[in-house]
């Protein structure tokens, strides 16, 4: 059990006061560099088992190192954890012993720290202190940067490294200045976080990840928080058992939601705090040596370099000089599997204190066992306290992966505290990931259905893409390429209200005629009247590329426009409809201004209309215009003073609809789109604005049957398609979703006739 | 309408809210119950924010922040994504996915923030 505390990072070891001669580290140090008992004498001969001594003289090596030894500031930040792992794990060293061997290790890692510090002599200075003068000392250790600055990056490496391999016996201590509420946020969206990240991973391993989390978070301020705890050192055996009943004895749901309740209410901050840390603080250090990735190989140099120092003795101080420069990760990684391995055999163990070479002993089986959960990446101390302590994070992990009936509630509870947080980088990484899962009544479904979802849309918007970019997406059989005359075939489809082959046929003319305006200009309404803005609208400006003054093309990319909500195109085109007009461009200012103010254009066209009430232009284009400043009435008495004077132009009434629609007179628009319907029966977009009034009324059922058949008759109208999926799922109507998302009309119609 | 670069989104708000006058639209209020906060930038998230308030619990749109205590949840998103969102060209999950859309707030709250909600433009 000893070697337990020994290999997970040894807290219960830092026990101050400890009067055993026998010294467990230094034991096992000796054992696995295989030297004998002997050791412990020998150890004693390293130059720089004097405190002082050693850092005066190591000190003087690092200068060197810190002036030759390439580093980046960049790498600072995340060095500066290890280190603090580093220290801490030395402070415990500290604590437990003042022999030889910690100073040889102090030695090490003061090293170690300097030569990854690239302004080493500020900080050298600095550790140097911390290190010599032992746990007294360790308030004094802090991160460089801001509390935020350091939890950011550090959760940063978190989010962005899958390499925390080692779970973690979590505790939870206030660390960086955090509070509890802010500790408890990250101890809960962690768990979640971690969830999706490692979707693919056991639980155990998700575990282990947030455990590891928590705990390096807590690392720093650990130090001192263990430093002034009061151990029983002497019998690590003891400690175990003891603190295993401890956990045992109170029931961890109830104390956990206890702790909560605390929290929540913010009863007694301190007393949480008191008990978080009698609870999980004694333990925290052991699980501190699993840790990510790069805090291991940060312990794996320590290691690596201890074993080493040990074994060459007199020649420790060259040694671990030689190996502080040495900074292959595949030498120290090998040092450190030496170590691992040797324990995993078995060939050691600790027992009283002793380190001992046997096969038979429960450090055997553990050490077994710790190889295993080693590989496994899941360490022995977490599958502990995941078993046993049923601490917060994981009892909550727990909850939530059940999906239990307090599901929703937990849920509502945790995005709560979620907001509460306010380190920014982690809120945003965090929120990317919660989405997924928390939106999804089950996260691998959801996944698979929104990736699926993801790569149909990407095809999809590809074509919506370049048509916005300005690039006409042509069919991709176009029967009639070849056509001799393909124009007038299409004004003949167009005539019939055959839209999609018309589209197929003018496509051809403007093929063979790209600078055939015309041609552009009928495509471009076949496209509007078949409810494809996209496309309408870059056929209108090819169009307006080979006649830039045609008004009908203008007015249409103005209306267009409109459609998309994008409105300064739509006041720009409107107004150059204006401007090129014989009869009313001379309302227009000659110098067209830079911003367009929607007002002066409503004002130069009421010139207009008071010029010639009989144009039903006019009329349109200021209908238009109300549309854009949203002046629905005035809007939909200009489209019906147009009507007046155009009764048969089915696009007006349309239009009519349209306003009246977006005035929320839905039952006035149905009777305008019937009008146009009836004017042109196969008028598309007319169909599925009929859905849209239905659907916005909430009819969903009878919108169904409206986007349907606008789709019967143009199934590229990604819009109907759209509102149709809306409507489906709105009418409760899931089982015809996947008819919608195939786009199967048959089956559509068939369920949908109108 | 007095500037004439105007965000997309805001045209689709204004009709929502005559939209939560209608029948329909006060369903909706009786249905969902929450308070959404939009934090809508015209090009990039964080910048330039114009923020619209989804009252739908008194069933109001209010261009500025809530002012009323706390909405239930602050969403954020590109003029274009809201409006992708609204009509339902893009999924909320996958715009919360690819970071189209962060939040802050209530989860559950948020579920119900779907593209229904939103009334459809007529097109003429």
């Amino acid at each position: 059990m000893a070697m337990r505390e020994l290999v997970t990072g040894g807290a219960a070891c830092a026990v101050p006061g400890s009067s055993s001669v026998a010294n467990p580290l230094s034991n096992l140090a000796n054992a696995l560099i295989g030297s004998s008992s002997k050791t412990q004498e020998r150890l004693k001969e390293i130059p720089t088992s004097t405190t002082a001594g050693s850092h005066g003289q190591f000190n003087s090596d690092h200068d060197d190192f810190s002036t030759t030894l390439p580093g980046s500031e960049s790498d600072y930040q995340q060095n500066q954890h290890a280190d603090g792992q580093g220290l801490a794990f030395l402070d415990s060293y500290h604590a437990t012993n003042r022999a030889g061997l910690a100073d040889a290790w102090d030695e090490i890692q003061h090293q170690r720290n300097t030569y990854r510090n690239e302004e080493g002599q500020t900080h050298l200075t600095e550790s140097g202190l911390i290190y010599n003068q032992g746990p007294t000392a360790q308030t004094q250790l802090s991160f460089n940067g801001t509390p935020q600055k350091i939890l950011s990056s550090f959760l940063h490496s978190f989010v962005n490294s899958s390499c925390g391999d080692f779970p973690f016996r979590p505790t939870a201590l206030p660390v960086l200045g955090l509070t509890k509420g802010e500790k408890r946020c990250i101890r809960d969206r962690s768990s979640i976080m971690a969830r999706h990240f490692f979707s693919d991973k056991s639980d155990e391993f998700i575990n282990a990840q947030v455990d590891a989390l928590l705990c390096s978070l807590d690392i720093d301020n650990n130090i001192q928080a263990m430093g002034s705890l009061p151990w029983r050192f002497s019998d690590l055996e003891n400690y175990w058992t003891e603190s295993q009943g401890a956990f045992a004895t109170s029931p961890p749901a109830e104390r956990w939601v206890t702790e909560y309740e605390q929290q929540r209410e913010h009863v007694d901050p301190g007393g949480w705090a008191h008990l978080f840390n009698q609870q999980h603080g004694p333990s925290g250090w052991a699980s501190e040596f699993g840790d990510e990735q790069s805090q291991i190989t940060s312990v794996t140099q320590i290691q690596g370099a201890h074993i080493s120092n040990l074994a060459a003795m007199e020649q420790s101080r060259l040694l671990a000089s030689t190996l502080a420069q040495n900074n292959d990760p595949k030498f120290q990684n090998s040092k450190f599997l030496q170590f691992v391995s040797k324990m995993s055999r078995g060939e050691l163990f600790i027992e009283d204190n002793q380190v001992q070479s046997s096969s038979v002993s429960v450090a055997e089986d553990w050490a077994t066992e710790y190889k295993k959960h080693y590989i496994a990446g899941l360490s022995e101390t977490d599958q502990h306290a995941h078993k046993e302590l049923s601490y917060g994070p994981d009892k909550w992990v727990h909850e939530f992966a059940t999906g239990s009936k307090q599901h929703e509630l937990v849920d509502d509870q945790w995005a709560d505290e979620f907001s509460k947080l306010h380190v920014q980088d982690w809120v945003e990484e965090f929120g990317n990931q919660v989405g997924k899962g928390a939106l999804g009544e089950d996260s691998t479904d959801s996944w698979a259905a929104a990736y699926d979802e993801y790569l149909s849309e990407q095809v999809a918007t590809k074509r919506r893409l370049d048509s916005s970019k300005g690039i006409y997406v042509f069919s991709d059989m176009n029967p009639y390429v070849g056509h001799p005359d393909p124009l007038k075939e299409g004004q003949e489809l167009f005539r019939k209200g055959l839209l999609s082959e018309a589209v197929l046929a003018l496509e051809a003319e403007v093929i063979k005629n790209p600078e055939n305006a015309e041609g552009w200009r009928l495509l471009g309404i076949a496209h509007a009247e078949n409810d494809d803005d996209q496309q309408a609208i870059t056929s209108m400006m090819k169009a307006q590329d080979v006649d830039p003054t045609n008004l009908e093309v203008l007015l249409a990319l103005g209306v267009s426009h409109t459609n998309e909500l994008e409105q300064a195109a739509a006041l720009k085109y409107l107004y150059q409809w204006l401007r090129h007009h014989p009869k009313y461009g001379a309302l227009a200012p000659k110098e067209l201004p830079d911003s367009l103010y929607y007002a002066d254009v409503a004002r130069i066209f009421n010139e207009a209309a008071q010029m010639s009430p009989e144009d039903a232009d006019v009329h349109i284009v200021l209908g238009v215009l109300y549309n854009l400043s949203r002046e629905y009435d005035k809007a939909v008495t200009s489209f019906k003073t147009a009507i007046k004077l155009k009764p048969r132009d089915y696009s007006l009434w349309n239009k009519l609809g349209a306003t009246q629609a977006n005035s929320v007179q839905s039952a006035d628009a149905i009777l305008a789109y019937q009008q146009a319907l009836d004017l042109k029966p196969n008028y598309v977009r007319a169909w599925a604005n009929m859905g849209i009034s239905y659907a916005n009324q909430g009819l969903y059922e009878d919108s169904i049957r409206y986007y349907v058949r606008a789709l019967s008759m143009n199934p590229k109208a990604d819009n109907a398609w759209q509102y149709l999926r809306i409507s489906l799922s709105c009418a409760s109507r899931n089982d015809m979703l996947e008819a919608c998302d195939s786009r199967n009309l048959d089956v559509l119609q068939k369920a949908f006739p109108l | 309408m007095a500037e004439s670069t105007q965000l997309k989104s805001e045209v689709l708000l204004e009709q929502m809210k005559l939209h939560l006058a209608t029948d329909a639209g006060k369903k909706l209020t009786k249905e969902i119950g929450h308070v959404y906060q939009l934090n809508i930038a015209p090009t990039k998230i964080g910048f330039d924010e114009v923020i619209f308030v989804v009252d739908l619990k008194k069933g109001e749109v209010k261009k500025g922040p809530y002012e009323d205590g706390k909405p239930d949840v602050i969403f954020s998103f590109k003029d274009e994504d809201f409006i992708k969102i609204a009509t339902g060209k893009m999924n909320p999950q996958i715009a919360f996915m690819r970071g189209a859309m962060k939040l802050k707030g209530s989860i559950s709250a948020a579920q119900k923030f779907t593209p229904d909600i939103f009334p459809k433009p007529a097109k003429m």
